[in-house]
């Protein structure tokens, strides 16, 4: 469904994304991670056809988001960081306007449904100003919603929600995926990316340094921090020693951090023990993996 | 057709913000009050002169009462009209709505081309309203209707060029306050560009927006006159739209 090649952005001298190539498959649900500014929002900008690519190209359905942005713009739904909402408009009378200039087939009806769809009944006559935020990110998801489009491709959907909120949307996207729906959506949280995707792109600094299913991603890498109260230098051999333990760093006094391509905290544990344990806490798959390819200290 | 939505939400909208009804209310009031001045003046004038007839068949409802009338008229609308244009663009990228239409199956031209229709739309329902004036008068008296037609046709196509500049201004900033000002002071310019022109055809005064607007004013509709209003709005519009699409390849 989504087709990107080489794909460069560059503002002026600095290389906002370079050379992306990924591929996303019709009704996938692919998360977009990486830290803040790794371009994550900018691979989405072009892929809508917001923006121009300095090279490299995109394909959404097989056309060509550059030469034939009218029609691709048909096919998607997006989501930006901030919604765009008129805040002088009613919910309802955002929407219709929303589904008008998109070109849904009969607006009203489709502006009913996806008002429903999103659980924006209670609020539909009331100004988007007058919303609280949870609300109007429901109304920014509608709008991305409202001409049913095959592709949808959401920027940090649950950005700045309390918990309660997050677990809502969270719930509505899932939803969504559950369709034949491709979705597309970016963030650093995650369990969000755990509880959606079924891959993940993780970018850094403009490049893709992983891609994969979810489970092979995480797989069952692990990383165990541990602490002892009486550390001795035979400590760190013996957990090197351990069956797939791969590397062991030690953090501070009595402090160490293993890595590990597997569940390894029982055998750790065991080696520890004699040493006075503390403290033994594991990191799962995903975040490991996460926080070792984009170096983000933990 | 998604040009009359874009162009129906931004008319619409000066309805539902105080910035519309600003405009509107002023502009009805402050010519409100010339009107009631003037004629009230005109009215005292012919009095006076009911003993005079030579001095009496001087007076006329076209040169002592509509022209300055009319003329006061276009200069309220040059003060206002900046108010109208300041939030077109500005607006939308402080609430990033932008990004809904740079999104959606719709062109940069029916962005702006929408834009500036409601815009316009807003200003011809206000000089609607403000056509209580002549009618009013053509209980009493015998208007040219050549000079009315001209002042109206006028006062459109002002509107037209000022609305542009002011869509063009506000595609650069985001902020409505420096759309406002910065648009104001290019009427201004315009306005009194032909101040100290050395002949009638010097450049400047070619440029300038009152040599054009005064003759279609008194009724002489000349092709020149509006070609120079409707070129120079089509010159904004496109430049506009050339300043949207350069955010494609910022």
């Amino acid at each position: 469904m989504i087709q990107v090649e080489k794909l460069t952005k560059r503002y002026g001298d600095t290389l906002a994304i370079d050379a992306l190539d990924f591929e996303v498959q019709q009704g996938e649900v692919v998360g977009f991670l990486g830290p803040n500014g790794a371009g994550k929002s900018t691979t989405m900008r072009i892929l809508t056809g917001a923006l121009g690519a300095t090279s490299g190209r995109a394909l959404i359905g097989g056309i060509d988001v550059y030469e034939n942005p009218r029609a691709v713009k048909q096919l998607i739904g997006y989501l930006p960081e901030s919604p765009p909402l008129y805040v002088d408009m009613t919910v309802r009378s955002y929407l219709r306007f929303c589904a008008r200039i998109k070109g849904a087939a009969d607006p009203k009806a489709a502006v009913e449904q996806v008002v429903h769809r999103v659980g924006l009944a209670s609020v539909a006559h009331r100004l988007i100003d007058h919303l609280s935020k949870g609300f109007r990110q429901r109304v920014g998801i509608a709008q991305a919603l409202v001409h049913e489009p095959k592709v949808l491709i959401l920027d940090e959907p649950a950005s700045g929600l309390d918990p309660a909120q997050r677990k809502e949307i969270r719930e509505l996207v899932r939803e969504l995926a559950d369709g034949d729906t491709t979705v597309i959506l970016s963030t650093h949280v995650l369990p969000e990316v755990e509880a959606l995707c079924d891959r993940v792109i993780i970018i850094r600094e403009g490049r893709i340094v992983a891609s994969d299913q979810l489970a092979r991603l995480g797989g069952d890498a692990t990383a165990i921090r541990i602490s002892v109260a009486r550390p001795d230098d035979a400590l760190l051999p013996a957990l090197l020693g351990l069956h797939q333990v791969d590397e062991v760093t030690r953090e501070a006094e009595g402090r160490y951090r293993v890595h590990a391509s597997a569940d390894v905290r029982e055998q750790v544990a065991a080696v520890a023990v004699p040493y006075g344990l503390l403290e033994l806490s594991g990191q799962r798959g995903l975040e490991e993996v996460y926080l070792q390819l984009t170096g983000e200290p933990s | 057709m998604k040009v009359l939505h874009i162009a129906h939400r931004e008319f619409v909208s000066f309805f539902s913000t105080p910035t519309g009804w600003l405009v509107m209310g002023g502009y009805l009031f402050l010519t409100g009050v010339f009107w009631t001045y003037m004629v009230e003046n005109y009215v005292l004038q012919s009095q006076d002169l009911v003993y005079n007839p030579a001095a009496a068949s001087l007076l006329n409802l076209t040169d002592y009462l509509l022209a300055p009338f009319y003329g006061n008229c276009a200069t309220v609308l040059v003060m206002v009209l900046p108010a109208v244009s300041m939030r077109s663009f500005s607006e939308e990228f402080r609430q990033h709505t932008m990004e809904l239409l740079a999104t959606s199956p719709v062109s940069t031209a029916e962005v702006v081309a929408g834009k500036f229709l409601g815009a316009l739309g807003f200003v011809t329902v206000m000089l609607t309203v403000s056509l209580y004036q002549p009618i009013s008068l053509a209980q009493w008296g015998d208007p040219e209707i050549g000079v009315l037609f001209g002042s109206y046709l006028g006062m459109l196509l002002l509107s037209s060029l000022v609305l542009s500049l002011g869509l063009l201004i506000s595609s650069f900033t985001s902020s409505q306050l420096v759309a406002l000002v910065l648009t104001f002071a290019a009427c201004l310019v315009l306005m009194v560009l032909d101040w100290g022109a050395s002949s009638p055809d010097a450049w400047n005064a070619r440029l300038a927006l009152s040599s054009h607007l005064s003759d279609l004013m008194s009724g002489a509709v000349k092709l020149s006159d509006v070609a120079y209003f409707l070129l120079g709005s089509a010159t904004c519009l496109f430049a506009t739209h050339q300043r949207l699409e350069s955010f494609r390849w910022s």
